[in-house]
């Protein structure tokens, strides 16, 4: 009985202890990640950190005073029209390439768990092996196609590739697999419902964990992709926020804090339904 | 039993309706694109805005120049090297943070609190990496980083421990700031999907490895890994596709370095492909090289993680007994 006790005591204090060390770990991590945000901050309205390569292959940071802070007056002036319409082009291709993305992924990883056809196994080894082989190795090809076709300067490009995303496909489809029900499906056809209907009121709602957590990632992803896009938007008029700096001669500083905005509200609208509710992997049919 | 497998045949047909839209987008903007960075690179095709790929051969050079070329260049196995350092020298200590934090932060018996706010913390900088918010915060990392570095350094030649500078030259150098603003940067990814991984596992079997004395260490190896395999296996990928495309952040410190400690294959392909000598078919046979890398480790982390083996010997004798059948009739 006693050494029953004492091991019960030892456990507990073992808990507390990792519980401090988790408490210490997690708030030194976050210090470190949010530190920077701060400075950032500071970056805007005081110093400017410049980071400079030296001879030997090393490089120093240098922190350079701007000849005066900037004002709120001339933060709000930075907001011209220009910025705006890079915004608004940003939003644009972001939200619609999203959408899209996520709702044609939903649908063929449902294709692939609701329905009995014959190519359905190498279909989704067919996802699988393409999920490991990015975009980014056939960027070439993707630019020269833009070149021949006169499709530079359309944000289209931009929008449509993001229904293929096999990905996200890969991510619903395990989603799928724990949690989807034949009889649901069923029963919905002897009350007479179509199946585009049956995907779209009743496979969609109850997809939603899993909708939230790759909305947030994709939202994410296609918010910050600026490589391709710096390539083939070359007219001032359709690019989008994030590459007018690399070519604009006035550097717009301000729009940082406007680059911000969305994800954050994208993330805190969201990640209430995120990672709990995201049950994967556990079950096995 | 033929009425049922007759009103299932008569729904399989949205199977191929729904997969529609998705077949035909990857074959314009995926596989084309592919195919055709294949074709180029056994093309000459240099100069910006150029789209009259020539056929070497055709042209009377030999087939294999552009890759000839790439393989001569010393630059190349500098990024070579420097993607493998990067991807695994960031990725090892970032999963062993993130899984550790996971498990700690949905452990029943410790109750961690305000498990939001952590999340969002971890989560935040991947969040903000657009653009010019990329390069600014990334920036701001990585000075925050190199300060950090500098002051230790300091404070460690001051102390005496018989450490001078330089010793302290690699936790200086560019390689090793940029390993680890990659690791802050990357680490939400992998915390937050670990947690998605284990939170879908049922609270029953943490419960009986619990009243079986499994200790936290043995639960985690035994129980929570293999259960979250196929959210594993997304994690994996997802680490080994940023992490061998790496751009973002080594292409802060200037694309041409002399030394090439920044450059990775992702740099020098964009190098040869966009800045400076356009020249679209040694790129082309730079993005094939990142292709067979690409392919090998999906390959790796296909066997080790997703394929079932049991699942395997079960369709394999599945097969033979049918082949017997057959052979039977």
């Amino acid at each position: 009985m006693s050494t029953n006790e004492v091991s019960l005591t030892a456990e507990k204090k073992k808990t507390i202890g990792l519980k401090i060390v988790t408490y210490i770990v997690s708030v030194l991590l976050a210090l470190m990640v949010l530190l920077p945000f701060i400075s950032m901050i500071r970056e805007i309205f005081g110093d400017e950190v410049v980071i400079l390569p030296t001879a030997s292959g090393n490089f120093t940071v240098v922190t350079k005073p701007r000849e005066t802070m900037m004002t709120w007056k001339e933060f709000t002036q930075l907001f011209n029209k220009p910025t705006w319409t890079a915004f608004g082009n940003l939003v644009l291709v972001t939200v619609t390439s999203t959408i899209l993305n996520i709702y044609f992924s939903a649908i063929t990883a449902y294709a692939i768990t609701a329905y009995e056809w014959k190519l359905r196994e190498a279909f989704e080894k067919f996802i699988i092996v393409t999920m490991m082989i990015p975009g980014t190795v056939a960027s070439i090809g993707f630019v020269q196609m833009c070149y021949k076709f006169h499709l530079a300067n359309n944000l289209v490009m931009l929008i449509i590739p993001a229904i293929a995303t096999p990905m996200t496909v890969f991510f619903m489809r395990m989603y799928l697999k724990a949690t989807f029900s034949k009889e649901v499906v069923e029963s919905a056809r002897i009350d007479g419902a179509g199946e585009f209907r049956i995907f779209n009121q009743i496979m969609l709602p109850l997809m939603k964990p899993a909708i939230a957590t790759q909305t947030i990632f994709c939202f994410v992803a296609s918010w910050s992709n600026s490589w391709v896009p710096s390539i083939i938007l070359i007219d001032d008029k359709v690019k989008t926020l994030n590459v007018l700096n690399y070519t604009s001669a006035t550097y717009v500083r301000g729009a940082e804090l406007l680059m911000c905005i969305p994800p954050v509200l994208v993330y805190l609208f969201l990640s209430k339904h995120i990672v709990e509710g995201v049950a994967l992997g556990s079950v096995k049919a | 039993m033929r009425n049922k497998n007759h009103i299932e045949r008569h729904y399989t047909k949205w199977g191929y309706i729904f997969i529609i839209p998705f077949v035909v987008v990857f074959l314009i903007f995926n596989f084309w694109p592919l195919a055709s960075t294949f074709y180029y690179a056994f093309c000459y095709l240099k100069h910006a805005g150029n789209t009259n790929p020539e056929f070497l051969p055709s042209i009377g050079k030999p087939l294999f120049k552009n890759f000839t070329e790439v393989f001569k260049a010393k630059s190349f196995y500098s990024a070579l090297q420097n993607t493998f350092l990067f991807f695994l020298a960031s990725t090892i200590p970032e999963w062993i943070l993130a899984f550790w934090l996971a498990v700690m932060m949905t452990d029943r018996r410790m109750h961690i609190k305000a498990r939001f706010i952590w999340k969002l913390a971890f989560f935040f900088p991947k969040l903000m990496s657009g653009g010019i918010l990329g390069v600014s915060i990334t920036s701001t990392i990585v000075g925050f980083v190199a300060n950090a570095a500098g002051l230790s350094a300091a404070a460690m030649s001051m102390n005496g421990f018989g450490l001078t500078e330089k010793d302290m030259e690699f936790v200086l150098s560019v390689k090793f700031i940029i390993i680890v603003a990659s690791i802050l940067l990357h680490f939400g990814i992998t915390f937050i999907y670990a947690v998605a991984g284990i939170t879908g596992i049922p609270v029953e079997t943490f419960e009986a490895a619990e009243i079986d004395g499994a200790n936290r260490l043995q639960t985690f190896f035994k129980i929570t890994l293999p259960s979250m395999r196929p959210m594993l296996f997304f994690i994996t990928v997802v680490s080994v596709v940023d992490g061998l495309g790496m751009y973002d952040i080594p292409s802060l410190f200037g694309a041409y370095d002399t030394t090439r400690s920044n450059l990775t294959l992702m740099m020098y392909m964009n190098n040869q492909a966009f800045q400076g000598s356009y020249a679209y078919d040694k790129a082309s046979a730079v993005s094939l090289v990142m292709l067979a890398i690409y392919i090998v480790a999906a390959l790796i982390v296909y066997f080790l993680l997703l394929r079932d083996k049991d699942e395997a010997k079960f369709k394999k004798a599945i097969r033979q007994e049918r082949r017997e059948l057959k052979r039977g009739i």
